[in-house]
């Protein structure tokens, strides 16, 4: 066990466990219950044990040991994330220094012979002053060699590695690298994940708490879901608050272990563990229809994505042989300098750009290729090396040769350059299943069937953006048509998702459906370049989400279990803290200035400005975007306001409505802090400079963001003043939001149930959903039904006559078979019996039993003998 | 075939003996009859036997051995038949061997 000084990324593992250990822990208690509970009645000691492991209704214990593990790691976390920010700051400055050394030597290469020859014509000149340049060159190296180990000591410190499974190829097989051979269970902390780590520990660790209240029915040894009709009555169960707990706690690990994943193999692992986790609590009311519907529905949707993701997997791993962030990026993006020398090509590609190339001809000796952007190929380059050991560089002008697979650039691969689209698409759809985007948005809002606290934790502020997460991470992997799928799948979500929200009457529905639009905001900002916009819209929404639903969790707690917004209003006076953090949601998600929400949305607008500036025919991937802003503002403040001012509807759910317990309202006041502060940053009135922004910004966004944004990059920093239009544009947007959702749900000047009068048509499609449910029910769960009726007719009628025509035949074939047995084979073995009985039976008549008979026999029988021997010997001719 | 004409009258005497010996047996039904008829038919033999040693040039050690042979065999026959006679009296209070005839198929 090496050291935590030493190897201080070793926190975020150990809080990657503690989660895992409070599960593991808590399902060996609930095994042995389990196991026990059958003998409580009749062993004493089995009901002690059973009775000191919590007997038939668990108390709040599950809840203390869950807790108490999220927060444990969510203290490592802090720790470690301090930690890291110092470290990381170092390290950005050995390798600034680094990369500075290294463009200064290799500069006399580049120009080749001539400027040698300048440099031999003066050396009598100065002798003194060259002596001086070596001393400051070799001084220089030293410090250069110290910052190399220096930045690989920091480097090594963060990350970490296990052999999990390993194949060995066969003896002729050795040195073929190209294929993968090892899987490794390792762990890399970048900005990104330190960031996330703390994100998802504090939030979960809120959740939790929350959860303590929530759940507090689920304590009772017997429950009463209101929702299931049973002959009896309502359905009645044992209260399930370990189990609850238990699956948090999984889920956590599982969260984590995405986050800390080096490569995509965990990542995949843990992502079927979180859709596993998932699918567990949105059916944690298993006995409703609806809930075990819809966790159906969630998790054969996501099987719709895992199944591009695995497709993606396999690509990557057939060509570039490693699961490994570092290595697959640094195999398919371009160095930024060429160790080898075997790219001799005319122009040098840009550093950290995917380079394509046109196959030329296949000789014996290797495969000849031109670099082309239009190529059919795209290259492979060798294995990563550790930085600062880079003695080479790029040629400079030289022949039309490409690149050749001669021994000494063995490693230089090829990939068909489709291929590497179908990779990215495909990692891409696995991301489009788990964050619910279009077309496979429909699973999420059903998904809300689970209890408040799994809606925040896992369908708002983490899980979903672990889609987001992925797309981030493995950017360096898409190519560009792959990035402008996600900008537009994005789009199209964002607008689709918000136009339902408009409409719907459920309050957790209308933040399900906010959900998706913001997920898609993400989507649209990493497709369009805004790769740190995208992912601190990632961390801001999680924390306003989280806090939104949290808040609409005890709304429905508070009316005991009343979520039909047309049954509330005038709610603010019950609950004032409820209502007030809520506000603060509400308005961080509009994006009112200098709540996190703005930052992050201005960001993530600025972005998609930029690129439809630069890309005039992709004008909507900005549009979209800016429109649903406003939508956005409308469809939350109509929430807020249907829920917590103006007349009350229901005068039951009024009069019996009440403010939270402390366990509630603490993680609702927590996170309004952090959704207010969280991105805030110096000064705050400039979304560019959010702390958190920035540091994502500097150490953690791949290189190859500002490569394939160049243009729309340098656009924006060439005209500050795109910042503060797009931003004030932005605030119109909502401006007119805001002022709709007063006109009609606060001040009631236009009658809402108006206004959707003058759209029947509309406010109908909308309320469908726009029929997706409907679409894929037509074409995929009714083709599938009927399907399935005819494989199972097919089944009954054909299969199962074979089978019985089979069987008649068997029958048959046996009938006759029988008949030759008894009648052939019995018989003449019964005649062989009866023969040999009537002979034996005739033959005891000679036994008189007088001996005198003998006697007779005797003499007889001799005088028989003798006479046939006379007889013989006479006809033999002699006496 | 003179040579050989006494012989003859001894072999008609054995067969005659031979015969009686067989009738004796098969007729009585006393077991001590039975015997008789059976020494009958043995010493039948050994005049046959001691006949053709003497008349005979090539039986003249061969028929004296066999004759002394067939007379110690008739006297452990005897021996043994009349003590099965004894000992079938015993159980069946009678020498009837006609009521001998628990060993019938």
């Amino acid at each position: 066990m090496p050291d935590l000084s030493e190897k201080p990324g070793l926190l975020f593992v150990l809080a990657t466990l503690l989660p895992l250990a409070g599960f593991t822990l808590l399902l060996t208690v609930a095994a042995i219950r389990w196991a026990l509970r059958p003998y409580a009645a009749e062993s004493p000691t089995a009901d002690a044990v059973f009775k000191a492991l919590g007997g038939e209704v668990t108390g709040r214990g599950p809840a203390y040991v869950a807790l108490g593990s999220i927060a444990l790691a969510f203290l490592c976390c802090v720790v470690g994330f301090v930690w890291f920010c110092i470290d990381a700051a170092h390290m950005h400055h050995l390798e600034h220094d680094i990369r500075h050394y290294e463009a200064e030597h290799a500069e006399p290469h580049h120009h080749g012979p001539g400027k040698a020859k300048k440099k031999a014509k003066d050396e009598p000149a100065d002798e003194a002053a060259k002596e001086k340049a070596a001393k400051a060159k070799a001084d220089a190296k030293t410090k250069h060699d110290q910052n190399v180990g220096d930045y690989n000591r920091l480097t090594k410190n963060w990350e970490g590695a296990l052999e999990w499974a390993r194949i060995f190829p066969s003896k002729d097989n050795v040195a073929d690298t190209k294929h993968g051979t090892l899987l490794t269970l390792g762990f890399r902390i970048d900005m990104l994940s330190a960031v996330m780590f703390v994100m998802v520990t504090l939030i979960a660790t809120l959740i939790h708490l929350f959860s303590i209240g929530y759940m507090s029915e689920e304590l009772q040894e017997t429950v009463e879901d209101h929702e299931v009709h049973t002959a009896h009555g309502h359905y009645h169960r044992r209260g399930r608050y370990g189990r609850f707990f238990m699956f948090l706690s999984l889920f956590c690990f599982s969260m984590l272990n995405l986050i800390l994943a080096d490569n995509l193999f965990q990542i995949f692992v843990s992502w079927e563990l979180v859709g596993i986790c998932s699918y567990l609590l949105i059916g944690f009311y298993f006995e409703r229809t609806s809930a075990s519907n819809a966790a159906n529905k969630a998790f054969i949707t996501n099987r719709v994505g895992d199944a591009g993701f695995i497709i993606g997997l396999l690509i990557v791993w057939t060509y570039f042989g490693t699961f490994n962030f570092q290595e697959i990026f640094s195999r398919v993006r371009c160095p930024e300098r060429d160790a080898d020398d075997v790219i001799l090509i005319n122009e040098k590609p840009a550093g950290h750009s995917i380079v394509r190339a046109k196959t030329d001809r296949v000789l014996k000796t290797g495969r000849f290729v031109k670099l082309d952007s239009n190529g059919d190929v795209a290259l492979i380059f060798p294995r990563e090396r550790i930085m600062g050991n880079v003695p080479g560089h790029f040629h400079g002008p030289s022949s039309t040769t490409a690149v050749h697979d001669s021994p000494r650039s063995r490693e230089y691969g090829f990939i068909p350059y489709w291929l590497l689209v179908v990779a990215g698409l495909g990692i891409f759809l696995g991301c489009v299943g788990k964050s619910a985007q279009f077309p496979l948005q429909v699973w999420l809002p059903d998904a809300m069937e689970g209890p408040t606290p799994v809606s925040a934790l896992i369908h708002a502020a983490t899980m979903v953006a672990a889609g987001v997460y992925l797309v981030g991470r493995c950017y360096p992997l898409f190519t560009p048509e792959v990035l402008l799928t996600i900008a537009y799948i994005g789009g199209i979500t964002l607008f689709v998702a918000a136009s339902i929200a408009m409409v719907v009457t459920d309050i957790k529905k209308v933040l399900a459906y906010s959900t998706v639009s913001q997920l898609g905001y993400m989507m649209l900002a990493l497709g369009v370049g805004g790769w740190t916009a995208g992912l601190l819209h990632l961390l801001t929404h999680a924390f306003f989400k989280a806090l939104l639903f949290l808040g609409s969790g005890s709304v429905i707690y508070g009316c005991h279990h009343q979520q039909d917004m047309l049954k509330m209003g005038g709610l603010f006076d019950k609950m004032k803290i409820t209502a007030l953090t809520m506000l603060v949601g509400v308005l961080a998600i509009a994006g009112t200035p200098f709540f996190s929400g703005w930052y992050s949305k201005d960001e993530i607008l600025v972005a998609a400005f930029g690129f439809s500036m630069t890309h005039p025919q992709h004008f909507l991937l900005f549009l979209l975007p800016l429109v649903t802003a406003g939508i956005t503002t409308f469809y939350m403040f109509r929430m807020w306001f249907m829920t917590f001012t103006g007349e009350p509807r229901d005068e039951h759910v009024y009069k019996h409505a009440e403010e939270t317990p402390w366990v509630m309202t603490t993680p609702l006041v927590i996170l309004a802090i952090f959704s207010v502060g969280v991105a805030w940053g110096w000064p705050p009135h400039d979304p560019e400079h959010s702390w958190l922004g920035q540091q994502l910004h500097h150490y953690s966004q791949p290189a190859a963001v500002d490569v394939d944004f160049k243009a729309s990059h340098e656009l924006l920093h060439g005209t500050p003043s795109y910042h503060t239009m797009v931003g004030m544009l932005a605030l119109a947007v909502v401006a007119i939001g805001v002022a709709f959702a007063l006109v009609l749900y606060y001040y009631n000047v236009l009658d809402p149930n108006e206004a959707v009068e003058q759209f029947p048509g509309v406010h109908k499609f909308l309320l469908h959903k726009w029929y997706f449910d409907e679409l894929y029910s037509a074409l995929l769960v009714r083709p599938g039904l009927i399907f399935a009726h005819w494989c199972s007719g097919f089944d009954t009628i054909v299969i199962n006559g074979f089978v019985h025509l089979v069987a008649k035949w068997n029958m048959f074939v046996s009938y006759v078979s029988g008949l030759f047995d008894k009648g052939i084979i019995d018989g003449s073995v019964n005649l062989l019996a009866d023969v040999s009985y009537s002979v034996g039976n005739w033959l005891r008549n000679l036994q008189t039993g007088y001996l005198r008979s003998y006697v007779l026999f005797l003499a007889l029988a001799a005088m028989a003998i003798w006479m046939l021997l006379y007889a013989w010997a006479t006809a033999m001719g002699g006496p | 075939m003179n040579e050989l004409d006494p012989l003859l009258g001894y072999l008609c005497l054995a067969a005659l003996l031979f015969t009686c010996g067989v009738v004796c047996m098969a007729t009585k039904r006393n077991a001590i009859g039975v015997l008789i008829g059976v020494e009958l038919v043995l010493n039948g033999a050994n005049v046959n036997f001691v006949a053709f040693s003497r008349y005979h040039p090539n039986f003249q050690v061969e028929g004296m051995i066999f004759a002394l042979f067939v007379i110690v065999m008739a006297a452990g026959e005897a021996a043994i038949a009349l003590a099965i006679v004894l000992n079938f009296y015993n159980n069946h209070s009678t020498v009837d061997v006609d009521s001998a005839d628990e060993l019938k198929g």
